[in-house]
């Protein structure tokens, strides 16, 4: 089969049908667990449990309005935004600056030392658990807000170096002469022209580091004693030891719990996606 | 190359000195520090005046001092208005459920915060799966909460060998409080003759069964015997009705099945030779005929559809819901069934029987296995804590939880006030109990215990034999007392 | 992540700035505090450990040397977990990413409303594992109507299917776990792949159809090798990802029943916080760690080696 130019547009428009079949039928796969949360939300435990995919019969707003009234969600909510925002801000600042150095200097071992802050990429903090709690408890960061933000900030690291690095490097050297010639230094090249040039990186980046962080489970329940200082994933499980038969308003819960992490990804979407892939998708 | 490893170790070696340096410069501004440096410098200015001349004005200089001091103290510390500087008594429970036992809780915490205003009690309350996890951390880290809920057994003997448990024994002499816990209770929660915690509740494995459901299939009464229960099963099956309700996905639940099955086989003899390594081992007959009487019940296919994959929880719900005749659970059974079924519990359909007695089994019809909550004391716990936990376990305050339902209670009067005719079932046969195995789970060394579910959980699914069960046990059991 | 690549591709030859040594410590030493405080230290302490035999409670006094290591490589539910992560591994590579790129293709470039889509489908990975599990607990759960509908469903699709418990199925639960893990994270691959797509002129394959290829064989020959870089990236982040999954799996299955879904990470926490034995533990953990580690270094060295910048991607 040949295709002439000619042909091609109406062959093309005649092609989307099955696309969107396809593309329907994987979107109601992937969000129908989703909507059965969604849905569930609004109704009656016994008709979640056994009609999970039909619209309620009856919409109530008790399990929702249960959820939103619970001093609880809004404190674990303010907990997660407090290390999210300190988590990003302390990797971002730091793997910026050492990617600055990697990307932008030269000087012996410097590939070596790279290699070594990948390290990171190989293994899951949870391997690690016992000695890091150790040492927080050594450092007196157990049962604070700060010792979780500077794990996963540590943690965050090696990806953010990978990130930065290849961002920055692909910044013409132009810029950094210009900088020199008119007396500025490293550091003044770093803040005046290196970081604002880089925006949409670091926003990638940030973004990245944001839904790390908010996702995080088993760091804070370890480090973590006080309720009051429970962010949202600990709050969830705690919730779930709760109310294991009140399925409906677990699933209220877990839709409310999930919602930041959602508007946040449509807002920032474009960052996100720029981030994991280097800026390289348009609309 | 030699130029690179220097860079990096300089690195190294700055990066750990500007550690350090973070590490030691933390000075806390504490103004009752520099008081104090002051009256130790007044006190040796008054030892040296004392010796020749007059001292009132010293003396007045330094009681002075020490008012402020105390001030200040009082000011950094306390709250306004508090008197003395407060002691925080840590208090995990895994009472996560909001209802009425986690209020009784918390009534007892404040009731006693009332009675004792230097006493502040920081109660954490933890999903009992989040405490599992979250408990050896903070153990192993070396920094036990002041009180926490345990089981007893081997993970309290661990705990007490790492030094990390407090040594009440003297405590429990006073005013009689080892005196008023029943018989036997305390032992699960002592190791080498030193106490380490407390009981507040201490019940039987046995069946639940589902008075209606007994009634439909025309059995008139329950089992008394192992052959009856395998025959009752049979008339289940042929009614249509789930015999047995078993969440194997936790694995404990059905290790108590293959536990009580040792249990009635071997009696205490076969099992303290086991332990005690006085010529047994877990790999004897008993053990192996357990798995054998569990594998005829197994072949009848008695359990619920995916009951391999099903938590605690959900089993109790379908228990509760009536989907199932009988279930074989502890003592908290009903209450668990009543917050998570959707119809809220069985109600006066729910009967208790013990479990069956095991033809040709070295082990008598009364014998138990069981086991309970308690309250284990951390290393640092202040005296403050052990007397919260004095209060705690009052006869007043165990007829509070024996009320509720929630605990058949271990302090000796107080089951009077268990108005649940099933509870006091239970109650008696723990009264009654010739020996009183705690389950293995518990009462084994973790990494054994860890054994013991998944070995027995393998008897379900078919991917071992009775014999294998019993060995794997053993070699366990053999590599971690050092065999 | 892949996008480094390309990246460095243009800043290749750009002769870089000759750093003060003060400069270069000075930017570098927040990173190196925080990395080497609480990423190399832990580590250096999790691999001395492992050569103790300690329950995690006292002083580390017990060395074993590598007894661990001689212990564990024969245990044989140690062989299960690690041949769970290769199944994993084996599906993701064999599936879950030919879906990713099928997707990618299918919205990637073309369709009107494809950012619709492609919005929906990457939802999933925004969302916590300790929800996601609560969710398909829930959905898998025999004792509710969600199981049941979706069995029947199945069961009229596909002749051979076995309708029934999935997570309490030790033949179905490496399936059930296998499902979730797509559904939370092959948006990311067909982000990645759209990315890739993006970068390939349509020039290209348009001269190959005008030149006699079928779209089966534009795809084969022309997409997917001009592809082959970003096709490398996946593979790589589903290797690890696969290794280092714990959550998802803890969460819902424990790695049970029967030790069915055990992968090493749960190996790890069942036999070293669980089973308080903290320097097998630790040595599962040097494994993992070292598994990663040559699996990078070999995977590197095979498969990107042009763009090889560093240790690792």
């Amino acid at each position: 089969m040949t295709t002439t130019d000619a042909s091609r547009p109406v062959k093309k428009r005649g092609s989307y049908l099955p696309r969107y079949v396809i593309a329907v039928i994987v979107s109601i796969m992937i969000v129908s667990p989703i909507l059965i949360a969604v849905l569930g939300g609004f109704k009656e435990s016994a008709e979640l449990l056994n009609s999970p995919f039909t619209l309620p019969k009856v919409w109530i707003l008790d399990n929702y309005q249960y959820v939103l009234t619970l001093d609880s969600f809004w404190r674990q909510l303010l907990n997660s935004t407090i290390v999210m925002v300190g988590t990003v801000t302390l990797s971002t600042i730091s793997a910026s600056m050492a990617a600055f150095v990697f990307a932008r200097m030269r000087f012996k071992g410097r590939d070596t030392l790279f290699n070594f802050f990948m390290i990171g990429l190989l293994f899951p903090l949870m391997v690690a658990i016992l000695p890091l709690y150790i040492l927080m408890r050594q450092m007196g960061l157990l049962n604070s807000l700060i010792g979780v933000i500077l794990v996963e900030a540590a943690f965050q690291l090696s990806q953010m170096i990978l990130i930065m690095r290849g961002f920055f490097r692909s910044l013409p050297k132009e810029l950094e002469d210009a900088t020199y010639i008119d007396g500025g230094n490293a550091f003044t090249f770093f803040t005046r022209v290196l970081l604002p040039l880089s925006a949409p990186a670091l926003a990638a980046n940030a973004a990245l580091a944001m839904v790390f962080s908010w996702n995080q489970l088993f760091l804070p329940l370890l480090v973590i004693n006080d309720e009051v200082l429970y962010p949202l994933p600990l709050g969830t499980m705690q919730f779930f030891g709760q109310y294991t038969s009140v399925w409906s308003r677990l699933m209220a819960f877990i839709v409310i719990a999930a919602l930041p992490a959602v508007v946040f990804y449509l807002l920032a979407e474009r960052y996100i996606i720029a981030g994991l892939t280097g800026g390289a998708v348009k609309g | 190359m030699r130029k690179q490893a220097l860079f990096v170790v300089s690195m190294l070696v700055i990066v750990g000195l500007l550690l350090t340096a973070c590490g030691g410069a933390a000075p806390t501004e504490d103004p009752s520090a520099a008081l104090q440096a002051q009256v130790a410098e007044l006190q040796a200015q008054l030892e040296a005046a004392q010796e020749d001349a007059d001292t009132s004005d010293l003396e007045a200089q330094i009681s002075e001092l020490q008012d402020q001091l105390a001030a200040a103290e009082e000011a950094a510390a306390a709250e306004p208005e508090e008197e003395v500087e407060p002691v925080v008594v840590s208090w995990w429970h895994i009472t996560s459920e909001p209802g009425p036992h986690q209020e009784a809780w918390k009534k007892m915490a404040d009731d006693y915060m009332a009675a004792n205003p230097n006493v502040v009690i920081e109660i954490t309350i933890l999903e009992n799966e989040a405490f599992k996890s979250k408990l050896p951390t903070v153990m192993q880290a070396g920094d036990p909460p002041d009180l926490f809920q345990s089981w007893g057994g081997g993970t309290l003997v661990e705990y007490a060998k790492a030094g990390l448990l407090k040594d009440i024994t003297a405590d429990m002499a006073v005013d009689g409080w080892g005196d008023s816990f029943g018989a036997g209770a305390l032992g699960v929660y002592a190791y080498d003759g030193k106490q380490y915690g407390v009981p507040w509740d201490m019940g039987a494995v046995g069946f639940w069964y589902n008075k209606a459901l007994f009634a439909q299939a025309g059995i008139d009464a329950p089992p008394a015997t192992w052959g009856e229960l395998l025959e009752d099963v049979q008339i289940f099956k042929d009614a249509g009705i789930t015999p047995i309700i078993l969440g194997e996905g936790e694995k404990w639940p059905g290790m108590h099945m293959w536990s009580y099955l040792a249990v009635r086989e071997g009696g205490k003899e076969a099992f303290d030779a086991a332990y005690l390594r006085t010529g047994g081992s877990f790999a004897d007959a008993p053990f192996v005929k357990a798995g054998e009487d569990l594998q005829d019940l197994i072949a009848l296919d008695p359990f619920q559809e995916g009951y391999l994959g099903m938590g605690h929880d959900d089993s109790e719900a379908i228990m509760g819901d009536g989907g199932g005749a009988m279930m074989l659970m502890g003592q908290w059974a009903p209450a668990v069934m009543a917050t998570t079924s959707t119809s809220g519990g069985l109600g006066d359909d729910l009967g208790f029987f013990t479990f069956p007695a095991v033809e040709g089994g070295a082990g008598g019809a009364y014998d138990v296995l069981g086991g309970g909550n308690g309250i284990a004391v951390g290393i640092n716990a202040e005296p403050e804590a052990i007397d919260f936990l004095r209060y705690l376990t009052s006869l007043e305050n165990q007829k509070v939880l024996a009320e509720l339902g929630v605990a058949i209670p271990v302090v000796i009067g107080a089951e009077e006030a268990l108005t649940d005719p099933n509870m006091i079932m239970v109650s008696e046969a723990v009264a009654q109990a010739d020996y009183y195995q705690l389950y293995y789970d518990q009462f084994l060394p973790p990494a054994t215990s860890e054994v013991v579910n998944d070995a027995t959980q393998a008897l379900y699914a078919g991917t071992m034999t009775p014999e294998e069960v019993a060995q794997a046990i053993e070699d366990a059991y053999a590599e971690e007392i050092g065999e | 992540m892949q996008s480094t690549f390309q990246l460095e591709k243009k800043a290749n030859g750009t002769k870089r700035l000759r750093g003060q040594p003060s400069t270069i410590i000075l930017f570098l030493l927040p990173a190196a505090i925080l990395f080497l405080t609480f990423v190399i230290f832990p580590i250096i302490q999790g691999a001395y450990i492992s050569l103790y035999k300690w329950n995690g409670l006292g002083p580390l006094e017990n060395f074993v040397g590598f007894d661990n290591f001689a212990t564990m490589f024969e245990h044989e539910p140690f062989h299960q977990a690690l041949i769970h992560n290769l199944v994993i591994i084996v599906l993701s590579i064999g599936l879950q990413l030919p879906i990713a790129l099928g997707l990618a293709l299918l919205v990637g470039r073309k369709l009107p409303g494809r950012t619709f889509f492609r919005t929906l489908f990457f939802l999933p990975y925004v969302i916590s594992e300790a929800i996601s599990a609560i969710l398909w607990s829930f959905i898998f759960n025999p004792r509710f109507a969600a199981s049941e509908i979706i069995n029947a469903v199945l069961d009229t699709i596909l002749p051979f299917f076995d309708p029934g418990p999935w997570l309490g199925d030790p033949q179905k639960v490496l399936s059930a776990i296998f499902i979730v893990l797509t559904w939370k994270y092959f948006g990311l691959h067909m982000i990645l792949y759209i990315a890739g797509l993006q970068g390939i002129p349509t020039e290209i394959e348009e001269a190959a159809s005008i030149d006699g290829a079928n779209q089966w064989q534009t795809l084969r020959f022309v997409t997917i090798p001009m592809l082959s870089r970003t096709i490398y990236t996946t593979i790589y982040l589903s290797v690890l990802g696969s290794l280092q999954q714990f959550d998802l799996v803890w969460l819902m299955t424990e790695g049970g029943p029967v030790g069915a879904s055990e992968v090493l990470t749960t190996y790890m926490y069942r036999h070293g916080f669980v089973s308080f034995k903290l320097g097998y533990g630790a040595g599962v953990a040097v494994v993992l760690f070292s598994i990663c580690l040559v699996f990078s270094l070999i995977y590197q060295y095979l498969f990107m080696r042009e763009d090889y910048a560093g240790a690792v991607e």
